[in-house]
């Protein structure tokens, strides 16, 4: 499969039917919408190798306490639009009472949490709400790429990010929104990020897997 | 501004030897900046200009945002050392004018609806001048607001036709610009042949309108193809056939 | 806000009519309102026009003043145009430095005259390299229903034609006291609304239009300034039918206004 580069207005199709997303249709013909790779499966859209972050209800972000707003921590999810979590969400159960003073008992600024996204409205206010209450502890390493290199970390049925956690030795969790947290020994910390940086660098390249492979194996020969 | 002077065109040619539709050398670099969400430096003719393109990012003040859209910002500037008499640092009618003007010219194919609240801000520098900055300036803009992955409709080239010694010509450098009859910048989207800028300056006849346009619309289809070549430039290198995800 | 929709209310409505080939105010689509011009108003100005486009009200004054030439053109005088849209004409103008429309207003009206000439520079110079005229003209909006810049660009004309230099009061003998004026570019807007082109836009049809263009015409047909504004493109056959409207207007008003 060829990995085909539009800009905005290129003509992509007349298959008006399987527009899809980063596409826009005009007079009867699919045009792109979006600076990126045309993807031909099914619908047919343009994946953007570049853009901002838009957060969607379902996905799964990694975020940072920028503020304390009671009844709410306003979170930063690298976008355009700040996210809030409200307390009830923290505190299971109706005994727990947190009021503004105890907040940062919970959650202080700076902290770093995993959420998911719960819904968007109109307006563009964003609630987040915590799966398991996962604070981001000061183990291991945060990274933060372009969310739209984000697949292809993951890779076709998680393929590439399985060979990287094996191959690292280190546990992994990639968030929707382009942040990574890397947990494991320093060097193999090391590792997993010089390959995270070298896929979101190389994303829209074909043949990348085995690249990867390649060179993770050469560096486990290195080091024996 | 249109004085009477020099002869701008010698045994049929221009000062520069160029021929009457002939563009300046052009020269395009994608993704320069670091910082910047997109970036762009175009280079026509001696005209340097280096657009640098953040967003969408929160709108402030807040009271200027707008519900439903994202806003475009444009900010054109020229550098006091880009031209032959020092130009004092700081926004001046003319640029608040080229702003304007030049944020109409990108506003109709960016897709403001899918940022609503935010800004989309285009700082456009002309690190060097010679005549035709605005045009160059909406060239950068342009693929700069790709670069960043904003999403658009189409590109937007931008140039400016004029009339110099009796002749409709392109791309005017600067002392033709000061000594020409008159001069029309214009910006289309080459797709769809569409104006989305244009404004003309000086005395001339509507057929010289007229005929500039079509000089325009000529120009444009070139300056998209380089355009075009650029972005996809920057992806080029080992984006092959075969191949899986 | 509570604006914002009164006035999306009446981007529909204006739509709507257009779409019957009606204008709210029951105009055909190439007529203006209602032109009133007076002069003469403003005596301690040297020259000045009150121009009244149906319920847009636009005063130009010119004023006069010796001063040092540009050292690129030593014989020739200077022309400054400036407009301010002042708070008073509008609920959406505010005071403070210029903004973008009270700049491109007074740009558009300058290129104008700047461009075809009208005012023989030459003959506004009083000593060669040391002092010559400069003539202000300044634009002062005080009611706007839309289209202030064909307003304020006949008002513009009217008060330079009508202008007097005051040499007896700097002391300058044997001069002329009219401005050498050798053109007169007149300035007029038109709209795009759906399909149709619409002539001397009111505010609602501005604010409903997707396009605008200003031409500023001479005596002869040529062309001293256009200026497209709007939040969509143009084709080119659209732009020259609106240039012929232009052309064919700015004689009608220049006959009856400035004959």
């Amino acid at each position: 499969m060829m990995y085909k580069v539009v800009v905005p207005g290129d003509f992509i199709s007349d298959e008006v039917d399987r527009a899809g997303e980063g596409t826009y249709v005009d007079n009867g013909k699919i045009y792109a919408l979006n600076y990126g790779i045309v993807s031909d499966k099914g619908a047919i859209k343009v994946v953007a190798l570049s853009g901002k972050y838009v957060p969607t209800m379902g996905d799964v972000v990694i975020g940072r306490i920028v503020e304390l707003s009671y009844p709410f921590w306003i979170v930063d999810i690298a976008s355009p639009y700040e996210a809030r979590l409200h307390l009830s969400d923290f505190s299971r159960g109706a005994e727990r009472r947190i009021d503004f003073s105890s907040m940062s008992n919970y959650l202080d600024l700076g902290d770093w949490i995993i959420a998911k996204v719960q819904k968007v409205d109109a307006l563009m206010r964003v609630d987040l709400g915590l799966e398991d209450e996962i604070k981001i502890d000061d183990r291991g390493r945060l990274i933060e790429i372009s969310h739209t290199k984000v697949p292809r970390v993951i890779g076709r049925s998680g393929s590439m990010i399985k060979m990287l956690k094996e191959k690292c030795k280190c546990f992994i969790f990639i968030a929707k929104n382009g942040r990574i947290w890397i947990k494991g020994q320093d060097e193999n910390m090391n590792l997993a990020t010089q390959v995270v940086l070298m896929i979101a660098n190389e994303a829209h390249t074909s043949g990348l897997t085995d690249r990867v492979a390649h060179f993770l194996d050469s560096y486990e020969e290195k080091e024996k | 501004m249109k004085e009477e002077g020099i002869e701008l065109i010698k045994d049929g040619k221009r000062l520069d030897g160029r021929g009457f539709e002939e563009l300046r050398p052009i020269k395009i670099e994608v993704g320069v900046l670091k910082r910047a969400d997109g970036s762009c430096y175009f280079e026509m003719g001696n005209n340097k200009a280096l657009a640098a393109v953040y967003g969408p990012r929160e709108m402030h003040p807040r009271h200027l945002q707008d519900a439903k859209t994202a806003v475009v910002n444009y900010r054109y500037n020229m550098a006091p050392f880009s031209v032959d008499e020092r130009k004092r640092p700081g926004p001046d009618r003319r640029s608040v004018e080229i702003s304007k003007v030049s944020r109409a010219a990108l506003d109709p194919v960016i897709l403001k609806e899918y940022y609503p609240k935010t800004a989309i801000d285009v700082y456009v520098e002309l690190l060097q001048s010679d005549a035709g900055t605005r045009t160059a300036g909406i060239n950068a803009a342009s693929v700069a607001l790709a670069d960043a992955g904003i999403p658009m409709k189409d590109l937007v080239s931008s140039i400016a036709a004029g009339k110099i010694g009796g002749e409709m010509v392109l791309d005017m450098n600067a002392p033709e610009d000061n000594y020409g009859e008159a001069d029309m910048p214009v910006a289309m989207i080459a797709r769809t042949d569409t104006i989305t800028m244009l404004q003309m300056d000086g005395r001339f006849t509507k057929e010289d309108f007229k005929r500039g346009l079509v000089l325009a619309k000529k120009a444009c289809h070139e300056i998209y193809e380089l355009q075009r070549a650029a972005l996809l430039d920057k992806y080029s290198e080992r984006a092959g056939e075969g191949g899986e995800e | 806000m509570g604006l914002d929709i009164v006035e999306d209310i009446r981007k529909d409505y204006v739509y709507d009519l257009v779409g019957s080939g009606k204008r709210i105010d029951g105009r055909g689509f190439l007529d203006y309102r209602e032109i009133s011009v007076e002069r003469d108003l403003i005596s301690k100005a040297e020259g000045s026009a009150l121009v009244k486009l149906g319920d847009t009200s636009v005063l130009v004054g010119v004023k006069l003043e010796p001063g040092t030439p540009f050292s690129d053109a030593p014989n020739k005088g200077i022309i400054m145009t400036n407009a301010e849209l002042r708070p008073g004409a509008s609920p959406d103008f505010e005071t403070g430095p210029p903004n973008e429309n009270s700049v491109e207003l007074a740009r558009v009206v300058d290129r104008g005259i700047r461009g075809s000439g009208t005012i023989d520079l030459e003959k506004l110079c009083i000593e060669e390299g040391e002092k010559v005229w400069m003539t202000f003209i300044d634009i002062h909006a005080l009611d706007n229903d839309g289209n202030l810049v064909d307003a304020a660009a006949l008002g513009a004309i009217v008060a330079l034609l009508h202008a007097r230099i005051p040499n007896e009061h700097y002391g300058i003998t044997g001069a002329d006291d009219t401005l050498a004026i050798r053109d007169t570019p007149v300035a007029v807007t038109v709209v795009k609304i759906r399909d149709a082109i619409l002539v001397d836009p009111n505010l609602s049809e501005e604010t409903a239009a997707t396009s605008k263009l200003t031409v500023i015409s001479n005596a002869d047909g040529t062309l001293s300034g256009v200026q497209k504004s709007g939040r969509e493109g143009l084709k080119e056959d659209e732009i020259t039918e609106m240039v012929d409207i232009c052309i064919e207007k700015a004689g009608e008003i220049r006959s009856k206004h400035l004959g």
